[in-house]
Formats: structure tokens, sequence, C-alpha cells
């Protein structure tokens, strides 16, 4: 399974973002400033946007989904329940998990925003998709929330995963990382050996390797281990 | 001081809180109350029952900035100078004096070069940017931010916060999901089925909470 792009670019006025790498199998972070493109990238890696020069191949990817970074943006149904029949799926076990049963009857833009979140979510992972792309899954999340996506996430043993993500601390496991800067994409590589080329890397991650902690990855786990160990 | 008595809004209930100016971060579970309260004290909900008050105005009557997390829900404009001037505007104040105006502030905010282009065009993170533009600008004395933070990266947010704390806004309420940016402000407040369960600097607040995933990852890591 892989997803190849051979010289993307995007345009828009004089700003422009150009990516060539490919995205294998194992869960990919995308990391950039505001305004970089990654919401541009993730469009494209999507299928929604198509790139005005070069192009972008899938190989053995038979199913994909975006989670774009607002979750109103996906909402379709006009009460909670109906929000999860329009993704295929019964309420009662969805909305039990969130603790959202008494909310089944109100319009999803009437939860809070977190909340919304979460249906988003629920919603978006309980099927297996060969490609997810999720655009800021943890904005709006609570603390405990963001550490049970990020469990969930990490469990997935296939297909590929890609995060663009400005989160700071909670993190799922993740296999490589990529940049955006100065409108190209940039390919670091797999952990734990690419996160000494992580530029946009948290302050955390930094002072944790500034100050010769070994990083195995960077989980909320991963980063106590380290701080643990002398 | 910022005072709330005897307050009920829907699933809000504050007996008594005092907040002094300076920058105040409300934290809590999803569904708490965090944007409840922050619209009651922006003035876009009413209490049903008790009081906010401003030094000693409502904030109705009082210059209130405020961001949506979702900031496509305030957005007016389609060009962001005349996002950035709308309040200006709608305060008759004049032409020259408004762009004077638009332009400084998108200059300290490092967003001059999205100033001709359309909301469209933006990013989740810029059409944020443009939102805390339009907010400064009019120099609140009150500035209300909803999970701000959750859409610019962490250079830009520090960025951000040194403008707040010298353009001279008094109160600054945001709620946040960063517990790294809750750690920086100068009152925590937590927040629970609608409830202020714990108020202080947060030094004090997050050491009850070191048991739970709120508590800072840079003081677990002792960073």
């Amino acid at each position: 399974m892989r997803l190849q792009l051979n010289g993307a670019r995007a345009f828009r006025g004089d700003w422009s973002l150009e990516a060539e790498g490919a995205f294998g199998e194992g869960i990919h972070l995308v990391s950039g400033n505001v305004g970089s493109g990654k919401s541009t990238l993730a469009q494209m890696l999507a299928g929604l946007l198509s790139p005005s020069h070069g192009t972008i191949g899938r190989e053995g990817i038979r199913s994909s989904m975006i989670s774009l970074q607002f979750p109103e943006y996906h909402v379709t149904g006009s009460t909670v329940a109906e929000e999860c029949r329009s993704w295929g799926l019964d309420p009662v076990p969805v909305l039990s998990e969130l603790n959202l049963m008494e909310k089944q009857d109100r319009a999803p833009l009437m939860l809070s925003r977190g909340e919304l979140k979460r249906l988003h979510l629920a919603c978006v992972l309980a099927k297996n998709y060969d490609l997810l792309l999720l655009d800021e899954p943890f904005s709006s999340l609570d603390a405990r929330e963001k550490e049970r996506i990020c469990g969930l996430i990490s469990q997935r043993t296939s297909g590929i995963t890609v995060l663009f993500t400005h989160e700071q601390t909670t993190f799922p496991r993740v296999d490589y990382l990529w940049e955006i800067q100065q409108g190209m994409l940039i390919e670091r590589g797999e952990l734990p050996g690419a996160l000494h080329d992580w530029t946009h890397a948290p302050v955390l991650i930094k002072r944790l390797m500034a100050s010769g902690k070994n990083l195995k990855n960077i989980s909320p786990l991963d980063l106590q281990e380290a701080t643990c160990r002398t | 001081m910022i005072e709330l008595a005897g307050l009920s809004y829907r699933m809000i209930r504050i007996d008594s809180l005092t907040i002094p100016p300076g920058i105040t971060s409300v934290i809590g579970p999803n569904g708490s109350g965090k944007t409840t309260l922050l619209r009651l004290c922006s003035g876009i909900a009413v209490p049903e029952n008790g009081m906010i008050h401003i030094d000693g105005k409502t904030p109705r009557e009082t210059d209130v900035g405020w961001v949506n997390e979702f900031p496509d829900k305030n957005i007016l404009f389609s060009r962001v100078s005349d996002e950035i001037a709308s309040a200006l505007r709608f305060s008759h104040v004049p032409c020259d004096e408004t762009d004077r105006a638009v332009k400084t502030i998108a200059r300290q905010m490092n967003i001059t070069h999205l100033l001709d282009r359309t909301i469209k065009e933006l990013s989740g993170g810029e059409k944020v940017l443009v939102a805390l533009a339009s907010a400064l600008v009019q120099h609140p004395k009150i500035l209300v931010l909803d999970e701000y933070d959750s859409h610019l990266d962490e250079t830009r947010c520090l960025q951000i916060e040194e403008l707040i704390r010298t353009s001279g806004v008094p109160y600054v309420i945001r709620c946040t999901q960063q517990m790294e940016t809750a750690s920086r402000g100068d009152l925590l407040l937590v927040m629970e089925d609608g409830k202020v369960t714990l108020s202080g600097n947060p030094a004090r607040v997050f050491a009850s909470l070191v048991q739970t995933p709120f508590y800072p990852m840079s003081w677990r890591c002792r960073i």
C-alpha cells in the first residue's frame, strides 16, 4: 500500500506547496507553521484537491477517509443520532461509549465543540480505512480524550495514517515524520532517528532531547519513560 | 475585578468568583461548561440569575473582544482587511485612523501578507489569527478566547501571548486544552459539570491534578 507524490504542486496566489515522496503503511506525522499548507496537502492526499502540477499515485488503497480540521464541515444529520446513521453506524453503542445518549435528539451543532469532535472522531475511527487522513484531530479534545484517541490511532496496525497537527504534548506512536518548510514537503524519516532533524518539534520534545534524554517515540508514555531514564 | 455572584445559566452554577486583571485560563473536560462561561463573560449570553460585573459594569456595557474556536462562525466580511477593520467601522472611527490601526495590528501579529486575501483563501490557523486581530484592534477591556490556540503552532502561540501581555488589555479569559498554555496564565479555573471546582494560581491548582491527564506534560517530565 503506497501513496506516491511526484512533484505534486498546489498554488494559491503567490503561495505554493510542492510535495515529493511516498507515504507507505504506518503512522505519519506532518508538522508545519500556520498557513504552511498542511490542510492543502491533506486535501490533495485525499483526492479532494487536484495538484496543479505533478501527480499523486495510489497503490493498493481501496478505501480512504479524511477528517477535516473543523468537525462542523462534516455534519449532515439533523440530530446526533442521525449523524451516526449517516456514517452507517448504529447510534446506540456509539453514543453510549461517548456518554451522549441523552443528547441523541439534539442538533449536532448544539453540542459543545469538544462533544462534536468526539462524535465525529468516533464515526471516523469506527471503520478501518486503508488511508486515514486526520487534520488537527486533537483540537477541542480534553486531555483525557486526547490520550484515548491517541491510543486508538496507535492501535492501527495496517494501512496508511497521516496526522496533520499543532499538538504540543499528546501524540500517538508515530512511525514517520514529515515537515512543510518554505513551501516544500520534507521527509524527515523514521522515528526515533528523525526526531533530531525535527525543526517544528514542540518545546517539550526539544528540551528533553537537549537534556540528553533518549526518546524512543513521542507518545505520552514514551516521553515519561525517557524522563525516568537517566 | 470581574465579579460573578449567584450566577446560573443553563448548566452553569457559580456562587461567587472574583477574577483579577491578567490572563485567566479555564480548563476542564469536554462539555463541562467552559465555552458557556466564556459566552457569559463576553455578554453573548446573559445570566438567568445572578450577575457578572467587569469593573462594575455588565459585559454588554463593556468593550469585549471575542474569538471563537470555529472562526467561520463569527467572520462577517470576505476580505481580511475589511474583517479586521469591522469593529472600528461599526464604531464610526474615522477611515484614516481605522486604516492605520488595521496595518498596525497586522504588523504586530505578522499577518500583513494576509490583508489583501479573501477569507476563503486562509488556512484554519490563519482564520484564527484574523479573528484575534479583529478582536485586538479595538483595544477591548476584556478579551475572551475560546480555544484559539488549538489551530496555532507553538511558536505563534507564544508570540501572540507576548503581544496580548503587552497590549494593555486588562482582562484576558481563555479556555484551552493545552495544559502548557494554561500553566503560563496568572489565574487558573477548573470546571466540571458547570461549576468552578478549583481556582488559584496555576502551580497551586495543578498540584491538585497531578494524578490526572490535565497535569502539564512538561511538569510531569520535569522540563
